[in-house]
């Protein structure tokens, strides 16, 4: 039952941190909580008993470390669009060859069909 | 007498097939005149240099992660003999996400400032390294579209792909639907009146269903804002999921801004949010 309850923790504990580095760090909570979940009742069977103490010890390391810096990326990263000159620079070049192909559109004979 | 009878059963027959001729071409009128009527439908709601930002975000079990930037830009665009509309619609993915999956998409159409009949469109899109370019050239006269696809292959390498698509007299494309939506007589229509409109996407044509469920005041960036609660469905088709999980809050005003979206897809669900409006008609 320990060794399932570490395994699980050790599972979640590192799923939390590696989501913790990815765009998608606010889910990160999620793993946390669960590798939290699992590494108490770990450390209460544990209890006087010196085997796997050092496992279940990283456990909680990795998740106070995923934890944190999600924390840390939740208040201060702010969302900022990346670099558009590409776009900005591909928009131009459609609209000067829109205007090409609409040069001998007659607007006014269309609408008033 | 028998010929009597005869002539006369020619001469009932010959006034019920002039009756039903008249009937069927009062219908057929009545019909064109209508349909232009929709087709040609004034353009009351969207004027040039109106600009709305978005961000968009997906829904990770009740946790929002903010994906991208979506607008929606509108300018005027002069040719020689005439002025036309440009809606232009982008997506770009934030900074963090970039090195993960890039965005950058455009989607363009360009359209009679009066009535928002389309006549020239573009996609352009980048997603993760996928490339696609889409152009339809619309020809309302012969009721054709003169499509372009030009793709990158994997060696980066491009080919083209062109065809002529017959389209029905209502159909648009998607950026010019999503404009049409918005210059709808929404405040006409009771609560749960729907309304289908074709649209031309990847060469197909599609049913979009628009249908009005309530109106609700929700709590926006641009302020409190009473909205007409819409929802979307595509007919035959599976990019949206769900029945009324598609959802669309436009203002309850002229402008009929699209505040809100919220929408249900193969890999979970997202939600598009207004962060700024300018440059409003009204």
């Amino acid at each position: 039952m320990k060794k399932l309850l570490i395994i699980l923790g050790y599972i979640a504990a590192i799923l939390a941190l590696v989501l913790a580095v990815t765009p998608l760090f606010k889910i990160a909570y999620i793993p946390s909580i669960l590798a939290l979940i699992f590494g108490i009742p770990a450390l209460v069977t544990s209890k006087g008993q010196q085997t796997g103490k050092r496992a279940i010890q990283l456990v909680f390391l990795m998740t106070i470390i995923a934890l944190a810096l999600t924390t840390y990326k939740a208040v201060f990263t702010e969302s900022e669009v990346g670099n558009t000159e590409q776009l900005e620079q591909k928009e131009d070049q459609l609209e000067e060859e829109s205007i090409d192909e609409l040069e001998g559109l007659d607007l006014d004979e269309i609408d008033n069909e | 007498m028998i010929k009597d009878c005869i002539f006369g059963i020619i001469n009932v027959s010959i006034i019920v097939i002039t009756t039903k001729r008249i009937t069927m071409k009062f219908l057929i009128s009545t019909l064109i005149i209508l349909s232009s009527f929709f087709s040609l439908a004034q353009n009351k709601t969207i004027a040039a240099g109106e600009k709305l930002t978005y961000s968009a975000s997906y829904n990770m079990n009740g946790i929002l992660n903010e994906l991208a930037e979506v607008t929606m830009q509108t300018s005027e665009v002069k040719t020689s003999k005439s002025t036309l509309l440009k809606l232009k619609c982008t997506a770009v993915t934030y900074s963090n996400w970039d090195s993960f999956f890039k965005i950058r998409d455009l989607y363009e159409s360009y359209v009679s400032p009066k009535t928002l009949t389309p006549f020239l469109y573009n996609r352009d899109i980048y997603e993760g390294g996928y490339k696609k370019f889409m152009k339809y050239k619309f020809n309302h006269k012969t009721r054709t579209v003169a499509s372009l696809k030009r793709k990158t292959r994997r060696d980066g390498t491009e080919w083209e792909e062109k065809k002529s698509v017959k389209i029905g007299g209502s159909t648009r494309d998607l950026v010019t639907t999503l404009y049409h939506i918005r210059n709808l007589d929404i405040h006409k229509a009771s609560i749960g009146d729907s309304q289908s409109f074709t649209v031309l996407f990847d060469n197909k044509e599609s049913v979009v269903s628009i249908k009005y469920l309530s109106k609700e005041t929700i709590n926006t960036a641009i302020g409190k804002k009473e909205c007409y609660k819409l929802s979307i469905s595509i007919n035959n088709s599976n990019v949206l999921k769900g029945n009324n999980d598609n959802l669309l809050w436009l203002t309850a005003d002229a402008n009929k801004i699209p505040v809100y979206a919220k929408f249900k897809i193969a890999v979970g669900n997202g939600e598009l949010k207004i962060k700024s409006a300018t440059g409003l008609k009204h």
